[in-house]
């Protein structure tokens, strides 16, 4: 009898996760490829979110790029103009006061406590636990009104300037934001209670997306998803920019490396953010006045470059300014996000896990896609564009 | 049998109020500096185009002032900074940079219209228009 038909069974099946919504609602495509239940590869597509932010920062003058800087990314806007500014004040040997720098400790730790609570509660709509997703939110909105008392906006605070800061606080705001502070942190004890206990949470979370201390260091992790799996790392401890070099403070590290003690270290830090809030309140210096006059703000920025680096809620963060002395404008900008380092370098994560598992995963890591889309090449006078391998661009060049 | 333990929370839901607030019967609380809609105070206003320089978004440009408005004399050019509202970013940069604070500031947030948007009626209604006789 001979063979009429051949049947190819494939050895996996080829799953696009995205790039509409995977597991959050920022555009980046996970290619997972499945046997079965298990994964046996993820390819990470990244490039639906390009907006040419380093060069509208050439074409801008230096002060304009404050606030184009600050929309890189919505939810970490402040410490992205914090980087950027102290950059220029380095250019110009600018010395700022120390109650504007604890001024920017205070809004940068609201920043952390806000950002910290919402992908806790994403992790929480994505597990199927929306319950307490709204509760968390309910409770960040309180985080918000604190920022919108000190910063005067809910999310775009706008709140750094070159020299100090832009607005200052008051006694009858300081004991608004503790109020909200000391009310908040009983709620984030209750939520971490939550995490460390719920059965539902324990089966979703725990043993999932594993990562060793060894991997976390060769993949250079960084943030949260490093400081779980023990690698201390962390920039206000190493860099002690601002007033972090006058406040006690932690570095919160777990062993265990999986999901669930990712989210736990978000926990562990935002009660220690609301420890730093509460300090700065407590301790405020009243050596000068941090609001500068922004008219007479130096207009030229000579020449120079500095490169600088912060601590922003997904780890580490930094930019390099340059300046060439002649024109108004930087000559370059460069941005390195943490989400770029930590998402990039995921794939090696999701292996042998379920598909379902993948959602959390990838929540797990907290990325920030508007913050790392800035990889294409685009070479003018060739009329070419074209993509780096994400091996150089890991390396940050 | 036992009692479920969500029994308490659940009846205790049943009568209070919802949580959220009911918006349009119910004004959300906003800080009296919450950084809203600002517009160009005229009388104050020289022309000088410095906001329209500086403003991060594009969003002020200058516009000459209707003849039938009587414009005070710090400003021969007869300019005006006009803010689509749809554009701005509400960073208030305009406002820090102003040699003479020429501009009003408000927390109104409230912005959503079906028009275009912008600062022309509100800015021109600062100065006084010129009746004409006859």
């Amino acid at each position: 009898m001979s063979v009429s038909k051949i049947i190819e069974v494939p050895l996996a099946l080829e799953l696009p996760v995205g790039p509409q919504h995977p597991a959050l609602h920022e555009p980046v495509l996970l290619k997972a490829y499945a046997d079965g239940e298990e994964i046996v590869k993820v390819e990470i597509n990244t490039g639906y979110n390009h907006r040419g932010i380093e060069k509208l920062c050439e074409k801008n003058s230096f002060y304009r790029d404050i606030f184009i800087v600050a929309r890189v990314c919505g939810i970490c806007n402040l410490v992205h103009a914090d980087c950027y500014v102290r950059a220029i004040e380095q250019i110009l040997g600018m010395e700022i006061s120390n109650r504007a720098k604890y001024l920017r400790v205070l809004a940068m730790e609201l920043e952390r406590l806000h950002s910290h609570m919402l992908i806790n509660a994403v992790m929480a709509e994505n597990i199927g636990f929306e319950n307490l997703f709204m509760n968390i939110m309910l409770d960040r909105e309180k985080i918000m009104k604190a920022k919108e008392i000190l910063t005067g906006n809910r999310v775009l605070s706008d709140y750094v300037m070159v020299g100090g800061v832009r607005r200052d606080i008051d006694d009858a705001k300081k004991e608004k934001i503790r109020d909200i502070l000391l009310k908040t942190e009983e709620r984030i004890k209750y939520y971490k209670k939550v995490f460390a206990e719920d059965s539902t949470i324990l089966k979703r979370l725990v043993d999932v997306g594993k990562v060793s201390t060894r991997d976390a260091v060769i993949h250079s992790l960084v943030g949260p998803v490093a400081r779980a799996s023990g690698v201390k790392i962390d920039s206000r401890a190493s860099d002690k920019y601002d007033a972090y070099s006058e406040i006690p403070f932690n570095v919160i590290t777990r062993t265990e490396g999986d999901s669930w003690a990712r989210m736990m270290v978000r926990w562990d830090e935002a009660l220690e953010s609301v420890k730093i809030a509460l300090h700065v309140l407590d301790r405020l210096p009243s050596d000068a006045n941090p609001v500068p006059d922004e008219k007479k703000l130096p207009r030229k920025i000579p020449a120079g470059e500095a490169y600088t680096r912060v601590e922003a809620q997904r780890g580490e963060l930094t930019y390099y300014v340059m300046s060439d002395g002649k024109s108004p404008n930087p000559y370059r900008v460069k941005i390195r996000t943490p989400s770029f380092n930590n998402i990039i370098s995921s794939g090696f994560m999701y292996v042998g896990y379920t598909i379902a598992d993948l959602p959390v995963i990838l929540t797990s890591l907290d990325p920030c896609i508007s913050c790392m889309e800035r990889v294409t090449v685009v070479d003018v006078k060739k009329n070419v564009s074209y993509k780096l391998p994400f091996k150089e661009l890991a390396k940050g060049v | 049998m036992r009692r479920p333990k969500l029994l308490k929370l659940a009846l205790e839901n049943l009568v209070s109020k919802p949580a959220t607030i009911q918006y349009p019967y119910e004004q959300t609380v906003i800080e009296k500096d919450f950084r809203g809609r600002h517009y160009a105070d005229l009388s104050k206003c020289t022309g000088c185009s410095l906001c329209s320089i500086e403003c991060p978004a594009d969003t002020i440009k200058m516009r000459p002032i209707p003849p039938d408005y009587e414009v005070p004399k710090s400003n021969p050019r007869r300019l005006y900074p006009l803010i689509n509202y749809g554009r701005c970013v509400f960073c208030y940069r305009c406002i820090t940079v102003c040699p003479f604070n020429a501009y009003v500031s408000t927390n109104e947030h409230r912005l959503a219209d079906t028009a275009k948007n912008d600062s022309s009626e509100l800015s021109l209604s600062t100065l006084r228009k010129i009746v004409k006789e006859g």
